[in-house]
């Protein structure tokens, strides 16, 4: 079966996070995400594969230091990294947001970008690269999904964050939508910055990931590049969709 | 918010003028009568109280919005993501609170604008006590809005939550004041009792201090609960902090006794012959008041007497000897007030100072201060009608409002950004 994304994960730089044991209980019984470990380097789109359910946003939010946790740490560089100074190195998009909704989306990526002390050319080229020019006037509660998730997207290119962390990029796109934003985000980690994305949909993840974390109720099923999880499994010509199936 | 203000302030004040004309036309007439005629009473008090009653109704859900809304959209993930510490975000909220009360002032302000058109007096340091106390009321109301906002998980349990901090403090009010002991405490964190010596033209350095204490206190618990990520042990720990901080606070507070009279009448102080004179007794004054604190003579002697000797004098006790007094077995004691100066006492029933400032000089062997001359407040009566104004309250301000409110909501010009995004 052909993939889009059919290689093998390539030489890594040194990790710019890493997760570490990271573990997530709600109540007694009710663990979210179970001693998740993982890295992501610099350049490199990870993606955080795993069906609705599976602790792919809480794992996210974990990370961000936007949800505290029973156990685990997050380091930068080789360094721990406290919840509260991790706004300074990674900037997390969270799915079904919908910002300062009285706003127009012009008055939110303005805003956004001068927090972030963007120019006006790079405001401008966030704006054209997303598409998100017919909508600029149009309220933010007005805006279709679609472009509530441009205009998301919009605000992670305008964060300056050397890591990047996105809940369902993908959710709310068409095919050639979705295509289009698949090349941006391309572009983003061949600037240098990381990517890690939540995805349930398998063929978009195995379309832009260059490594994956296989996620299922809260715990690793398997990591690694599309070649490394074919070898895991045995499934030299699998998809990612079968490589899961058989890993859960 | 504004819309309802308008009408409310309004109504009030056009009452307020109404009634303080029939009051001034007896006035007019007779110069003791004018003298009890004080524009603080009569028209600033009835006016900002309509106002009080909406800000500590509806101004916590104005305070609310600022926060609610963005958690309950998300977008409270992307704020604490910003560049900005929480305490700089909950600034700036403060800030967003403080700009919303000025606007809704607005109505206030423009009623006493109206009554210097019309010829009213207006004293400007008892006016700006008062425009003080109600912004210090504003702001508290406001911090708790944002403290409810931001451990509620929506908007409307935090409603719920700052509703029954205002409203339970009206109830603590209406059934404990008057009390003694520990009931008379609990009375005093009524939220209501902020605004009482601020509207009798008292500026109080101790009042001040508590209620700033408790808004800094408040808006330190904001910015404890805010960030999503931290641990609710740390946030238990950080708020125990917060708390002991804002009881010492009050604590210091309530050991400030420093106050201004600030009211044009001098309602809060003795003349100043008599201040003078008392301010240079020396010698411990202790008084043992053999009253129930609810009783009416109480209430009289703390009013004319009590509350102006703690102000002038520098070393005064105040001792409530006696609970209810026993209708059934009626003591001789009950209603005695006795005076220690030293090793001299006195004992009187007065409540009135023209009967207690002689005992106590008598006490210090002092000689009494002859009568002030020029000192008496002329007071203010204006014969006026202010009907004519309810077309500016019901109409003209609610419709500059909208128009204001059109202008807000319209788009700011796209900076030739718009238009430039579109993908070929």
């Amino acid at each position: 079966m052909s993939t889009v994304n059919d290689r093998s994960s390539p030489d890594r730089s040194p990790p710019l996070l890493v997760a570490a044991n990271l573990t997530k209980r709600y109540g007694s019984d009710g663990t979210v995400v179970d001693g998740v470990t993982f890295s992501a380097a610099a350049g490199e789109i990870l993606g955080i594969i795993g069906p609705n359910g599976a602790g792919k946003t809480t794992l996210l939010e974990a990370v961000a230091g936007l949800l505290p946790v029973n156990s685990g740490d997050v380091f930068w560089r080789g360094d721990r990294l406290q919840a509260n100074r991790r706004r300074n190195v990674l900037f997390y998009l969270p799915d079904g947001v919908r910002p300062y909704q009285d706003q127009s989306a012009l008055q939110v990526v303005s805003f956004v970008g001068n927090v972030f002390r963007r120019s006006e050319a790079d405001i401008r080229s966030a704006i054209e690269e997303l598409g998100l020019g017919p909508v600029l006037r149009r309220r933010v509660h007005a805006l279709s999904k679609g472009y509530a998730r441009r205009l998301m997207l919009t605000i992670g290119l305008l964060a300056p964050h050397d890591l990047l962390l996105m809940d369902e990029p993908f959710d709310g796109f068409d095919l050639r939508q979705t295509r289009d934003v698949m090349g941006t985000l391309r572009r983003q980690a061949a600037s240098g910055r990381a990517l890690i994305l939540s995805i349930h949909q398998l063929r978009d993840a195995e379309r832009i990931c260059d490594r994956f974390v296989l996620l299922s109720a809260g715990q690793v099923r398997g990591t690694g590049g599309l070649a490394e999880l074919r070898a895991q499994t045995g499934l030299p010509n699998g998809s990612l969709e079968e490589i899961f199936l058989a890993l859960t | 918010m504004l819309l309802l203000v308008c009408p409310l302030v309004g109504y009030s004040f056009v009452q307020a003028v109404s009634l303080y004309s029939e009051s001034s036309a007896a006035g007019l007439q007779s110069p003791v009568l004018a003298r009890s005629l004080s524009p603080l009473d009569g028209i600033l008090v009835p006016t900002f109280g309509s106002f009080y009653v909406a800000v500590t109704l509806l101004f916590p859900f104005v305070a609310i919005r600022t926060l609610g809304q963005e958690k309950e959209s998300g977008a409270l993930r992307l704020l604490v993501q910003l560049p900005y510490r929480p305490s700089t975000l909950i600034a700036a909220k403060f800030c967003a609170v403080l700009a919303a009360w000025l606007m809704v002032s607005v109505p206030a302000l423009s009623a006493l604008a109206i009554w210097a058109i019309l010829g009213g007096h207006l004293a400007a340091s008892e006016t700006l006590n008062l425009l003080f106390g109600h912004l210090l009321y504003g702001l508290l109301a406001g911090v708790i809005g944002l403290l409810a906002a931001v451990i509620s998980d929506n908007s409307a349990t935090a409603a719920i939550i700052a509703l029954a901090v205002t409203i339970g403090s009206w109830v603590l009010d209406f059934t404990l004041a008057g009390r003694s002991g520990p009931s008379a405490w609990i009375a005093q964190l009524s939220l209501t009792q902020t605004l009482r010596p601020f509207e009798q033209g008292l500026l109080s350095a101790g009042l001040v201090l508590g209620i700033t204490a408790v808004i800094g206190g408040l808006a330190a618990l904001t910015v404890v609960w805010l960030p999503p990520g931290t641990t609710l042990r740390t946030k238990i720990v950080r708020s125990v902090s917060c708390v002991l901080a804002m009881a010492v606070a009050l604590a210091v507070a309530a050991q400030t006794r420093s106050s201004v009279d600030i009211s044009e009448d001098r309602r809060n102080s003795f003349s100043s012959a008599d201040e003078h004179l008392l301010a240079t007794l020396r010698h411990p004054l202790v008084i043992k008041v053999n009253l129930a604190a609810e009783d009416p003579r109480y209430i009289d002697l703390r009013r004319n007497v009590l509350a102006k000797l703690e102000r002038a004098m520098p070393d005064l006790t105040v001792l409530l000897v006696s609970e209810r007094p026993n209708v059934a077995n009626p003591s001789d004691a009950y209603g005695q007030i006795e005076y220690l100066y030293g090793d001299r006492n006195d004992v009187s029933r007065s409540t009135s100072p023209r009967e207690i400032l002689p005992l106590i000089y008598a006490l210090a062997g002092a000689q009494p201060p002859a009568s002030s001359v020029g000192e008496e407040y002329p007071g203010y009566p204006l014969v006026v009608s202010a009907d004519a104004t309810l077309l500016w309250f019901f109409g003209g301000l609610p419709l500059l409002v909208v128009l204001a409110w059109r202008q807000v909501r319209r788009l700011p010009p796209d900076k030739g950004l718009v238009h430039q995004g579109v993908k070929p």
